[in-house]
């Protein structure tokens, strides 16, 4: 009768009177081991040290005989420890009823046939304590992870969202709900709901987070994506990713707040275009002086040389016609000279030669004119400190600017103009107005470039607001928009996408470097809908540099 | 400009060529013109010869086109003074006037205009 009850070895405490006390000690402990030798078999004297040993045990099998220290052992494992089973020498029904209700999980009675019961009674009892402890353990370890779980889930630093098959959501961690949900309870009333229903519209748009999770759900993969949302009057961008959990299309997403990383970014960017500027301006107006001595007498000598070739087309109409006449009427000698000239001037094609002659100095005088152009940009963009600060109305400078630009325009593209309105802010307005015609003319020229490809017409819409401590001038057109590659490049001096000759690649940076000189920001984006919008911030305080707001009202507005 | 001597002009630039071409230029005006490679060659010529007015660069080595200008007004107060650049934001303005400089030509120069412009200087 060997036992097989695994893992780790049986053991036994067997608590009995002493020896030389009555009793049917050896009895017991041999009916006990007819379990086999995997079997350890403990003796003690008293309740102490049974208790002791029990915790370690599978079974306490008790001598009646012990009295009150039986007693006391059976109190003591009484709902904790093994099963005690309790040898009574008399079968009696109410000395059983006495155990059982002393806390004994069996009772056997010292009959003849005690050495057969026991061992089977024992191995039943064993056989219920190991199996009631491995139930135990595995409940106890499925509350310990569900409890971790839920603790990795509740202090997650990102918003978690896990969605169902349909993309409802199922549940939301305290971070989604703090992000999200507002005053909200943690997790309340986003159940059952699309993100569409929970998230704002704007994150959702950014990031196209609704294709993200169908996109994860249906088994595809996919790099995070920014999100961005100005929900609640606060920029705030999340890295947003999602992932299919099970084979039912359960998805979890996750978004993690990057804002401070994305504005650090944004501050490196502005920071790096800034000393750029800086460099630049430099370079700019150095390459600028050096570029006007030679072109100083390249213009005046192709100037010059025009002259002289119409000089020299004088001279040789001149000659032609005496030759002319010379060949009709003139001396023999003369004749023969006259035929020489006519001969000379038709193999030399002389008269196409002036023509060509004229047209390569006015080409070259086109391409030094071109020169000219661009070395007035870079010294504007170098040198742009002149003049003195003073308040203007934006709205006023716009509309100037707008109605300078209009005639070239005004057959594809419809102007409409939304004006908040803004009180004076001290500025160097024809800086501004600088500005203003870049962002102007840059709409005008995307929407041609669409309008090119696509046929119809477009729509600038300027517009002007007042914020909290500063104005804001935004220039939305609904053109061909900026590509993501050139997103990052577009405010570098000399980058463009212009055909050569139509732009220097200086409007942009020209504008940046300004509107940074006034203490604000300008900033390009791509509106859903197509186009681009570039938004202008000038704070009211002016241009930091000279003290804010230099001139007053009177001075020289 | 009545009957009497054609006005003499001096020109100065370290530039060989936009000497050539400012000659070029002013070949028809009917002025007598002198043509310096420096400074130093300028106050020579200035010494030696009646100018009645001074067309100068103002980056040359060794004396600035203000420097010689500043030079030229205590030789020949008469002669007007005239500064040609390729750098016009880099001369403060307080200083031309405070030379008597007539005219502040930028490189390169509209041939109309700096023909004006000299006209005018010499007129005064």
């Amino acid at each position: 009768m060997a036992v097989a009850l695994e893992p780790g070895p049986v053991r036994i405490v067997v608590a009995e009177p002493p020896p030389g006390c009555e009793g049917g000690r050896l009895a017991t402990v041999d009916a006990l081991r007819r379990l086999g030798g995997g079997v350890r078999i403990e003796v003690v004297h008293d309740a102490r040290a049974c208790i002791e040993l029990a915790g370690a045990a599978d079974l306490v099998v008790v001598d009646r005989d012990l009295g009150s220290e039986g007693r006391a052992i059976l109190t003591a494992l009484r709902g904790a420890g093994p099963p005690a089973v309790v040898v009574t020498p008399e079968a009696t029904a109410d000395a059983a009823l006495d155990t059982f209700r002393a806390g004994a999980a069996d009772c056997v009675t010292a009959s003849a046939d005690y050495g057969e019961v026991l061992p089977a009674v024992a191995l039943e009892q064993i056989r219920a304590f190991r199996a009631a402890s491995a139930r135990r353990a595995v409940r106890e370890r499925i509350e310990s992870l569900e409890r971790l779980h839920a603790a990795i889930i509740d202090r997650f630093p990102a918003a978690l969202a896990v969605l169902d098959a349909e993309g409802r959501i199922v549940t939301v961690n305290p971070e989604f709900a703090r992000a999200f949900l507002g005053a909200a309870p943690p997790g309340a009333g986003a159940a059952g709901r699309a993100l569409e229903e929970v998230l704002p519209a704007d994150l959702l748009a950014s990031a196209d987070l609704v294709e993200l999770a169908a996109r994860a759900r249906a088994g595809g993969g996919h790099p995070p994506r920014i999100a961005r949302t100005q929900h609640g009057g606060v920029a705030r961008a999340f890295d947003a990713r999602a992932e299919r959990l099970d084979p039912q299309g359960r998805t979890l997403l996750v978004l993690a707040d990057v804002s401070e990383r994305e504005q650090l970014k944004q501050l490196q960017r502005q920071v790096l275009q800034t000393e750029k500027m800086a460099s630049i301006g430099q370079l700019a107006a150095g390459v600028a002086h050096e570029i006007n001595n030679p072109m100083g007498f390249i213009h005046a000598n192709l100037a010059q040389m025009e002259e002289y070739l119409g000089d020299v087309q004088r001279v040789y109409r001149a000659a032609r016609e005496l030759g002319e006449r010379a060949a009709a009427d003139a001396a023999p000698g003369v004749r023969a000279a006259a035929e020489r000239l006519s001969q000379l001037a038709t193999e030399l094609d002389a008269d196409s030669v002036l023509r060509d002659f004229a047209q390569a100095i006015r080409e070259s005088q086109e391409g030094s004119e071109r020169i000219r152009h661009i070395v007035q940009d870079l010294r504007a963009f170098s040198h742009r400190d002149d003049g003195q600060v003073v308040p203007a109305d934006l709205n006023r400078c716009l509309d100037a600017t707008a109605h300078i630009v209009w005639t070239m325009m005004k057959h594809s593209v419809v102007l409409r103009k939304e004006y908040a309105p803004l009180p004076p802010l001290p500025c160097h307005p024809m800086q501004l107005e600088q500005v203003f015609m870049n962002l102007i003319v840059n709409a005008y020229q995307a929407i041609e470039q669409r309008v090119r490809r696509d046929g119809g017409t477009g729509e600038i819409v300027l517009r002007t607001a007042l914020a909290r401590d500063g104005v804001v001038v935004s220039v939305s057109d609904d053109g061909v928009g900026i590509p993501a590659e050139h997103a990052e490049r577009i405010f570098d001096p000399f980058f463009t996408t212009k055909d050569v000759g139509v732009g220097t690649g200086l409007g942009l940076a020209t504008s940046f470097d300004i509107v940074r000189r006034h203490g604000g920001t300008l900033r390009a984006r791509n509106r859903p809908e197509g186009g681009t919008t570039f938004e202008v911030f000038l704070p009211l305080a002016g241009p930091a540099r000279r003290g804010g707001c230099e001139g007053t009202a009177g001075s020289r507005a | 400009m009545s009957a009497g001597p054609p006005p003499t002009l001096l020109l100065v630039d370290d530039e060989s060529r936009i000497l050539s071409a400012l000659c070029r230029t002013l070949r028809r005006e009917g002025y007598r013109i002198l043509a310096a490679t420096g400074p130093a060659e300028a106050l020579r010529l200035l010494e030696a010869e009646p100018v009645d007015a001074i067309l100068s660069d103002h980056k040359m080595p060794g004396m600035s086109g203000l420097e010689l200008l500043e030079a030229a007004a205590r030789r020949r107060p008469a002669a007007a003074r005239m500064l040609i650049t390729g750098w016009p934001d880099a001369i403060p303005g307080a200083r031309l006037t405070a030379l008597g400089i007539r005219a502040l030509i930028p490189k390169p120069w509209d041939d109309a205009e700096l023909k004006q412009a000299l006209r005018e200087a010499l007129q005064r």
